[in-house]
């Protein structure tokens, strides 16, 4: 009965060094999957946690782990039987001198057991099975919610806080949260797997001797601490090697986007250079690392198979009756000795498996960690919580005549700095105002708050006597907007121009051409390929700077219904020719609408009934710094 | 399938010498695997039959055997990792180089989008599958099955059957895995992450944009959308892998069962001695850990396919190649004579499409002359361009450079003599030193310095504590859209070309910039010849010659103040 206390510190042994590399003990504290979540919920600002299953969740994929553990374990009796078949194979050779037995006898014991062990095979392969389904649906469960998650902050953080790159954002809704599936599909229940396969068989083996259960016991334990001491040199490898891995994939897609400009600069040939040599770099790198973790695995390899030719030679020359020792009491038995033998390659399977899965492991921490810190201040998302006013019913509230705006008092700070103290202006129904003053005077922080994107630190921002955060919803519905840069997205050109309206239904081909007259890009369209119907790509992609602002107009001039008109800098780093037809497209726009123009372009005087200086007005251009 | 068939016989020409390696020795572990299992049955059971009856055995041969088998089969681990492993990188190194070459082949294909590219360098990274979870696990079931075959064959007609059946039970799996491989799901999940990505991107970058035009709910709602059809498709393909699994490992452990029964069948008809007898069935419990290391590979192949598919097809139908005569444009001493660039007659026409954009064109450009090309947008302007820096090829007509016919200039040459500069250059994710030596690698630090000087560009430079090492970042990020085109700006500072071509040079800046950027330019320009595609006043009012594009044949080229007037 020593194996079991000795599997149990092998058992120990391996989880340490399954958590070698996370340094510090807190890390292995939140490696307990399930429990985190208990105490932080989600709204009390541990919310940046993205990816962590929740208590049923780890409960899944435990069951899974169980499963495949019961699945595994089931082979003892597979190999009882076998070993109950052959079992009488020795007596009888050695009782009737040249091979003759009763056939019958062995026959009968072969169907017995066949069919036994078919049986069992049945039962283990549904078992096994039904493991990996769980632990599959639990990971994409996990994923989905991780996602939706992401995507959850995304949607309610103000548009005018700060965000991660697009680049940086759309790789972690996609890689970075892939990077999961594997790792909780695989590893966890083999965590589990591992925990409870091993000692069954040590346990099972040692009925019989326990000389074959130290043998296992012994060779077990030395495989996590040999692979922990090469796992430590492959980590830090493997490291620098992701990195290397990271930048060449990008350096490539970065050249080859550049392609046009690398053969007018005649640097083809040398570029090709570059990438072969950096692909030549990569690969010595990989081949380093991969040459630590085949030896990992090669120690594993090497433990196991000296584990089994030990306990064949153990039992070889028990039979032999060369060695007494190690069983209890009498000698051990063929059927005793093959069965040890079956049990052998059993114990080490689950290490395996387990050593297999942990490359998944270190992706899907990494992915975790990486997850949490995407958004790196949580006051970012949780501070305009009422950004998009759902908490307050506007059904009641109607807006089908242009409204009156009012600041009052309003202070609004950015990092530390004002942009708006107490300050107060009045936008009169109908009026066109033009709101002037330099880059960083304020003009966007305005047109934000009109908006319900900004939430003033104190004072109040009213559209028609309300708070501009509660009618938020349904005047960003009926406003007519034209960003500084404004944005495309991927679909065709007249999917873009619906965006604009709620129900795309009732608009003809009429009113998407009207609405792309307006602003000019009439041509510009007839001369696309397909017309409407062309798809554009990220970003717009295929169009020029110029015709991008022009069918972000033609977008803005499909709701007719709009009762306010906010334009940001529209006519910014335009040519002329552009800007001219910026501006007539929005002089008509402004007819019969309040309209707020954000600029500092004075050709845009024209169209307007008033002007403010932000600057001259009072409020702090140069930034008041906090006493 | 053919084109995975097609990477598999390119990395067998790309180095046969490490292909047939690798799998050679990716045999032993697995023959010293089932053999130590063998051995080690027989060993037993001729030591338990050794031990009842006293008889003689010779226990040192077997139980070194048993030893060495088990050295040999962790140390043919290791070496098989390493060398199958180092033959596909090294031939996915070269493959890549190739993939390249051939992308940089086709620029005049138009652009493309970032997310094909994206897809592209994913696909490359995939074709590690074929060799390595493919072809070696394959041959090595093919030959481990071959060789039992004939050991059972030795043994009994019996075992022969059993396991012939059971091989081909194998074999069948595969080929249902092969025949019935499903890319139809595998480009359905594909396309669900490119959404997703996609989309993504969209919402973080066009938040007030979707705010206002759709709602970032409803945005937001998009991207699940394509998680919930990856989910299905990955549903699918999963089902089929655990199906596979599944399948593979009851064959088995039933070949297990038969086996027992067979063999004990055997034994009891003589024709098998009670050790060999369990040694056999030994062996057949190693057996699906053989089988069933190609399960992965098969059940990825859709993908791989797929992947494959989208590679092959970029890297067929090599264009035309380099001009055979490389001659080099002859320096006139005569300056003047020989037009520095010339049309004559020239058409085109975009492919697909029913209208040429270009139709008999023809004009000379002389040495040291600025010559504005005007017209509303679509006339062809660009493609003239285009035309001039050998980016398309005419249809019909000559183009000259030099005098000399364009393309039998050396890609060289012509590079070294034409310069372009358009209204979207390209900055590479590197450092600012870096982007400008794409012109001129030779440059040093002073002359990279005194070309952003020129470009009014070297004091915002400076301002970074990094200086020249100042990494850009993607697409030039950190720079504002008028810097980066000072930027480009800089960089074609740094040639001294005979023609310059310049795109739209001031497209999108606004009045203030695009005046300083223009007399930056001229003031450079020496006396090399420009042709200038023009769409703004300032640039038509420094022009020598304007050549309006929509005016009707032959009263083409008319002075600046004429176009001028019509412009105003």
């Amino acid at each position: 009965m020593h194996g079991i206390p000795i599997a149990t510190v092998a058992i120990c042994l391996l989880n340490l060094s399954g958590r070698g590399d996370t340094k510090r003990l807190m890390t292995i504290k939140r490696e307990k999957i399930g429990t985190v979540l208990e105490g932080e919920g989600q709204d009390s600002g541990a919310a940046a946690a993205f990816g962590w299953p929740d208590k049923g969740e780890s409960r899944s994929l435990k069951r899974a782990g169980r499963l495949l553990a019961v699945s595994d374990l089931l082979w003892i009796a597979q190999a009882g039987l076998i070993s109950w078949a052959l079992g009488s194979l020795p007596m009888m050779f050695s009782a009737a001198d040249d091979g003759q037995v009763i056939e019958g006898d062995l026959t009968g014991l072969a169907f017995q057991a066949a069919a036994g062990i078919a049986l069992v095979a049945v039962l283990r392969v549904f078992l096994q099975n039904r493991a990996e389904t769980v632990a599959r649906q639990t990971a994409r469960a996990i994923q989905s919610r991780a996602r939706a998650e992401l995507l959850s902050v995304a949607a309610r953080t103000s548009p005018s806080a700060e965000f991660p790159s697009s680049g940086a954002f759309a790789a972690h809704v996609t890689e970075q949260v892939d990077l999961l599936g594997p790792y909780y599909r695989n590893f966890e229940p083999q965590k589990v797997r591992l925990r409870l396969v091993p000692l069954g068989i040590v346990a099972a083996t040692a009925v019989f001797s326990w000389v074959g259960a130290l043998i296992l016991v012994v060779c077990g334990p030395l495989i996590p601490v040999f692979m922990a001491l090469i796992g430590m040199r492959a980590k830090a490898a493997s490291e620098t090697q992701q990195e290397e891995l990271v930048r060449l994939s990008g350096s490539l897609l970065d050249r080859i986007r550049g392609l046009e400009t690398l053969t007018l600069f005649g640097a083809i040939e040398r570029t090709q250079r570059q990438i072969a040599d950096a692909g030549e770099r990569f690969r010595t790198g990989t081949m380093r690392v991969l040459k630590i973790a085949f030896l990992s695995s090669t120690v594993l390899e090497l433990f196991s198979a000296l584990g089994i030719a030990f306990c064949a030679v153990y039992v070889g020359f028990s039979l032999l009756g060369e060695i007494q020792a190690g069983t209890w009491g009498g000698a051990l038995t063929f059927a005793q000795g093959l069965f040890i033998l079956l049990l052998a390659p059993e114990f080490f399977a689950p290490l395996r498996a387990y050593a297999a899965a942990y490359h998944d492991r270190a992706g899907g921490l990494a992915a975790r960690k990486k997850l949490a810190t995407l958004f790196p201040s949580q006051n970012t998302y949780r501070n305009p919580k009422r950004a998009d006013g759902s908490d307050v019913p506007v059904g009641s509230i109607s807006l089908s005549r242009p409204p009156a705006i009012q600041f009052r008092s309003v202070s609004i700070s950015h990092d530390e700095r004002y942009v708006f103290k107490e300050f107060d202006l009045t936008i009169e129904p109908d009026e066109t105002l033009l709101v002037e003053g330099p880059s960083g005077s304020g003009k966007t922080t305005l047109i934000d708050g009109i908006l319900g994107f900004q939430e003033p630190d104190s004072g109040e921002i009213q559209v028609n006597d309300l708070t501009a955060t509660a009618i938020a919803p349904l005047l960003r519905r009926k406003v007519i907007w034209l960003g500084q840069s404004p944005r495309l997205f991927h679909g065709s050109l007249k999917a873009n121009l619906l965006r604009a309206v709620d129900t795309s239904a009732a608009i003809t081909e009429d009113d998407l051409w009207q609405a792309l007259r307006l602003a000019g890009a009439e041509a510009l369209v007839q001369r696309l390929p397909r017309g409407l119907e062309t798809p554009l790509g990220e970003d717009g992609f295929g169009l020029s700077v110029g015709e991008i602002r022009r069918v972000a107009l033609a977008r803005a001039a499909m709701r007719k219904d709009a009762v306010l008109l906010l334009a940001d800098e529209p006519t910014a780093s335009l040519d002329e020719e552009t800007a001219a037809d910026v501006i007539e497209g929005l002089r008509k726009l402004c007819d019969g609408r309040t309209a707020v123009i954000a600029t500092h372009d004075p050709a845009l005087r024209k169209i307007a009934s008033r002007r403010i200086d932000l600057k001259a007005l009072g409020v702090l251009a140069e930034g008041e710094v906090f006493a | 399938m053919r084109s995975v068939w097609h990477i598999i016989r390119t990395q067998h020409r790309y180095d046969s010498f490490h292909f047939w390696l690798g799998i050679l020795v990716a045999l032993l572990p697995a023959a010293a695997g089932l053999l130590l299992l063998g051995v080690s049955g027989w060993f037993i059971a001729a030591a338990a039959i050794a031990g009842l009856s006293g008889a003689f055995l010779n226990i040192f041969a077997p139980s070194a055997l048993i030893r060495a088998f088990a050295i040999v089969r962790t140390a043919g681990r290791y070496g098989e990792r390493v060398l199958t492993h180092d033959a596909t990188f090294r031939f996915l190194t070269g493959f890549r180089n190739r993939l390249f070459a051939a992308m940089a082949l086709k620029t005049n294909d138009g652009q493309r989008s970032g997310l094909l590219l994206n897809r592209l360098t994913l696909d490359v990274a995939v074709l590690d599958t074929i060799y390595l979870r493919l072809v070696v696990p394959l041959v090595l079931s093919l030959v481990v099955a071959v060789s039992l075959l004939l050991v059972w064959s030795s043994v009994s007609p019996l075992l022969l059957l059993t396991g012939a059946a059971f091989v081909l039970a194998w074999l069948g799996l595969a080929v249902w895995t092969f025949a019935r491989s499903d890319t139809k799901t595998a480009r359905r999940s594909d396309a669900a992450l490119d959404a997703m990505r996609l989309r993504a991107a969209d919402l973080a970058a066009g938040r007030r944009d979707l705010a206002i035009y759709g709602g970032l709910e409803a945005a937001a709602d998009s991207v699940l959308v394509a998680d919930t059809r990856l989910a299905e498709a990955q549903d699918v393909e999963d089902h089929r892998t655990s199906k596979l699994t599944a399948g593979s490992t009851l064959l088995g452990q039933l070949f297990l069962a038969v086996m027992l029964l067979v063999c004990l069948h055997e034994v009891g008809n003589g024709a098998l001695t009670a050790a060999f007898s369990v040694g056999l069935i030994l062996v057949v419990m190693g057996l699906p850990e053989i089988f069933s290391m190609s399960l992965p590979g098969l059940s990825r192949l859709p993908r791989v396919a797929l992947a494959a598919g989208r590679i092959m097809h970029l890297m067929r139908r090599p264009e035309e190649v380099e001009p055979s005569q490389s001659l080099s444009v002859p320096e006139t001493g005569r300056q003047g004579a020989v037009p520095a660039l010339a049309l004559e007659d020239v058409s085109f026409g975009y492919p697909g499409a029913d209208r040429r954009v270009l139709e008999g064109l023809s004009f000379h450009l002389a040495q040291g002359e600025i010559l504005a090309l005007a017209g509303r947008s679509g006339c062809g302007k660009s493609t003239i361009g285009a035309l001039a820096a050998r980016l398309r090829k005419p249809g019909q007509g000559k183009i000259l450079l030099g005098g000399l016919e364009i393309d039998r200039i050396s890609e060289k040459e012509l590079r070294r003599k034409v310069t372009v500069i358009g209204q979207k250059a390209y900055l590479f994710n590197e450092t600012v030193a870096e982007n400008l030596r794409v012109a001129n690698p030779d440059a040093g630090d002073t002359e990279l310095w005194r070309a952003l000087e020129q470009a009014a560009l070297a004091e915002r430079i400076s301002e970074n504590p990094k200086g020249l090492q100042t990494i850009l970042g993607e697409g030039g990020l950190g720079l504002s859209g008028g810097e980066q085109r000072r930027l480009a700006l800089a960089r074609a500072f740094l040639t001294r070309p005979a023609l310059f071509v310049l795109d739209e040079m001031t497209e999108g800046l606004d009045a203030a910039t695009a005046a300083d950027v223009l007399d930056r330019f001229l003031s450079y320009r020496g006396d090399a010849a420009v042709l200038m595609i023009a769409h703004r006043r300032q640039e038509l009012e420094r022009a020598d010659r304007v050549l309006d594009l929509t005016a009707p044949c032959g009263s083409g080229i008319r002075s600046p103040e004429i176009i001028l007037s019509e412009f105003q």
